[in-house]
């Protein structure tokens, strides 16, 4: 053997690896086969929002004669209840995760040859399409107990992009707290105070206006406010009065823009957030 | 090139816990490499830091010539894990566990496919490979694991600790299909256990780890070989450091002998057990349990980690 055979580095063979979008793929896929082997993960975030369009919406509005505006009080809560759909969602597709990393199965996709962000957003991408479904029949329900919607192209636009950057945001929230909240006793402990506290104070069940001031504030500042009322917007208000509550401005397109903004700001900050606590989380 | 390379690695974790404290291993393409040690050795550390799920602290570790801390995504890439735990996801059915690996470690599709027939068949899979994992036994399941990581055909085969929970028969089985592997697959394997049977039947060498560093690293033979052929071991009424000393003293013991507790052994190399029993009536010293045998691994062990391994066990 010669003295450069000898002194010359053995080559390192290329490693086989997977395409970005294959293994993403791979992952939303076995994220979907077990949400679909578990029906309750999706029947369950839709009981109450749907008892919420279909019954105490109506009965609310026969006791108290309903927003006094334009608006149908009915066609106002079916709204309002995707801000505790998509929320409930959410936490339930952030509470498998616990559920994984305690079974183990998280174990052999952590050793996997993929970026480990991709496991944060093979899950988000399952999020997404279940929260979708799970809209798309609440608000088929409320339509066929009565509430109805005037959708236009541009409509679909604000609702489509509003919807989606919310509960981008949701399952980021969600994931980063599965990230960092070790039992899924303690994880169930967090959902009053990730959805049931919001959707209270966003103006999910009345216009933010109506709320003492201090609380008016605090709704503004909260995504699920500016979320609502852009789904509103696009759907039963086409004025933007609860843009209108929220920015107090003359252009209501303008407005819409600046909620979309605010979702979007918060979507990609909750998402950054969630694949570094994740990465964090998922090496010692 | 090595299949893996552990230099000077450390890990310390938060807190202050030293877990490893500056391995040093080199395991060559196609062996069967063992960890052996007791529970909190430092073995699954070891591990974790080669398939890149613990950050090492300090030290250099490579598998198939990937730095793990630089080059992680290569690393995993020609790697694959048996994990302590089962990973599978129950939910699925075997087969969607198979594929995900295959689709997760980047094989071609026509190939992975040929390939999980092949381990269905190989490893008596079939009847089951359609059924959700959560129906299957043990050691359904742990075979399922093993197919699971051969799936991507790797270079190199992490097993922590495959047979940890199994019942006997399973694991024997087990065993045997760990065995079959170096006949069938080109593949390293690097196995952490605290079973010695384990290490002395499937491993080619075994690294003893005990407090976070390698006390003893050698061919099974060559462990053994360093006590002899034969040892004598009894149980002392009273005082065995004070017996062994005894037996030092007249020339009977080397220092190679030990006492863990109440029982000692003693490699007699070319000294005579029937002299050694003398020379313990001799000192008075009350026995019971006297035996002389062949040594095993499980004496080399027990004297290199001493009264570490009884309350590992």
């Amino acid at each position: 053997m010669s003295t450069i055979a000898e002194t010359l580095p053995v080559p390192v063979p290329r490693p086989r690896r997977a395409r970005p979008l294959g293994a993403l793929a791979a992952l939303a896929r076995r994220r979907a086969a077990l949400t679909a082997s578990n029906p309750r993960q999706i029947l369950v975030p839709l009981l109450g929002p749907a008892m919420l369009a279909m019954i105490v919406a109506p009965a609310l509005e026969v006791a108290t004669g309903g927003l006094r505006t334009n608006i149908n009080y009915q066609s106002f809560i079916s709204v309002g209840t995707v801000g505790l759909v998509v929320p409930l969602s959410c936490i339930f597709a952030g509470l498998s995760v616990i559920v994984e990393r305690h079974s183990g199965a998280q174990r052999e996709l952590l050793a996997a040859p993929i970026p480990r962000f991709y496991l944060v957003l093979g899950n988000l991408a399952v999020a997404l399409m279940l929260a979708a479904l799970q809209v798309l029949v609440l608000m088929g329900l409320a339509a066929v107990r009565g509430a109805s919607f005037d959708i236009t192209a541009t409509g679909l636009g604000w609702f489509v992009a509003a919807g989606l950057l919310f509960t981008v945001f949701m399952y980021a929230l969600a994931e980063t707290l599965a990230s960092l909240i070790p039992t899924p006793e303690e994880f169930v402990g967090a959902v009053p105070a990730v959805a049931i506290l919001p959707f209270f104070l966003s103006g999910a069940l009345f216009p933010i206006a109506a709320m003492p001031g201090a609380l008016t504030a605090l709704a503004k500042a909260l995504p699920l406010t500016h979320a609502l009322a852009l789904l509103r917007y696009a759907t039963v208000d086409p004025s933007g009065k609860g843009l209108h509550d929220i920015w107090g401005m003359a252009n209501v397109t303008v407005e819409a823009w600046l909620s979309l903004a605010v979702v979007a700001v918060f979507a990609a900050a909750m998402t950054a957030i969630s694949v570094r606590v994740f990465a964090r989380a998922a090496v010692s | 090139m090595q299949a893996i390379e552990a230099h000077a690695l450390r890990k310390i974790y938060p807190g202050g816990v030293q877990a490893v404290k500056g391995v040093d291993f080199v395991v060559s393409p196609g062996e069967v490499f063992g960890l052996l040690g007791p529970n909190g050795a430092g073995k699954s550390t070891t591990v974790g830091m080669l398939t890149t799920a613990v950050v090492p602290t300090s030290g250099v570790a490579r598998v198939a010539g990937y730095d793990v801390a630089r080059q992680p995504l290569q690393a995993r890439a020609v790697s694959s894990v048996v994990f302590q735990e089962p990973v599978v996801d129950a939910g699925l059915s075997g087969r969607a566990n198979l594929e995900l690996h295959a689709r997760l470690w980047g094989s071609d599709p026509s190939r992975s496919a040929n390939r999980i027939d092949e381990l269905i068949r190989s490893l008596d899979l079939r009847p089951l490979v359609d059924r959700q994992v959560r129906s299957y036994s043990g050691g359904q399941r742990r075979r399922l694991e093993i197919a699971r990581a051969l799936v991507s055909e790797p270079r190199v085969l992490f097993m922590d600790e495959p047979t940890v929970g199994l019942d006997p028969r399973i694991r024997r089985e087990l065993l045997e299909m760990i065995a079959s592997l170096r006949s069938r697959e080109e593949v390293t394997i690097l196995i952490t256990t605290h079973y010695l049977e384990e290490a002395e039947r499937l491993c080619d060498r075994v690294a003893i780890v005990h407090e976070g560093t390698v006390v003893a690293l050698d061919r099974p033979a060559a462990l053994l070989s360093a006590l002899g052929h034969e040892i004598l071991e009894f149980r002392v009424h009273g005082n065995a450091e004070a017996a062994l000393a005894g037996l030092r003293a007249r020339g009977l013991a080397g220092d190679d002998a030990f006492a863990v507790g109440a029982r000692v052994t003693v490699p007699l190399h070319e000294r005579g057990a029937s002299e050694a029993m003398a020379a313990l009536e001799d000192e008075r010293v009350r026995t019971s349990e006297l035996a002389s045998r062949a040594p095993t691994l499980d004496d080399v062990y027990l004297r290199l980690t001493g009264a570490q391994l009884e309350s590992a066990a």
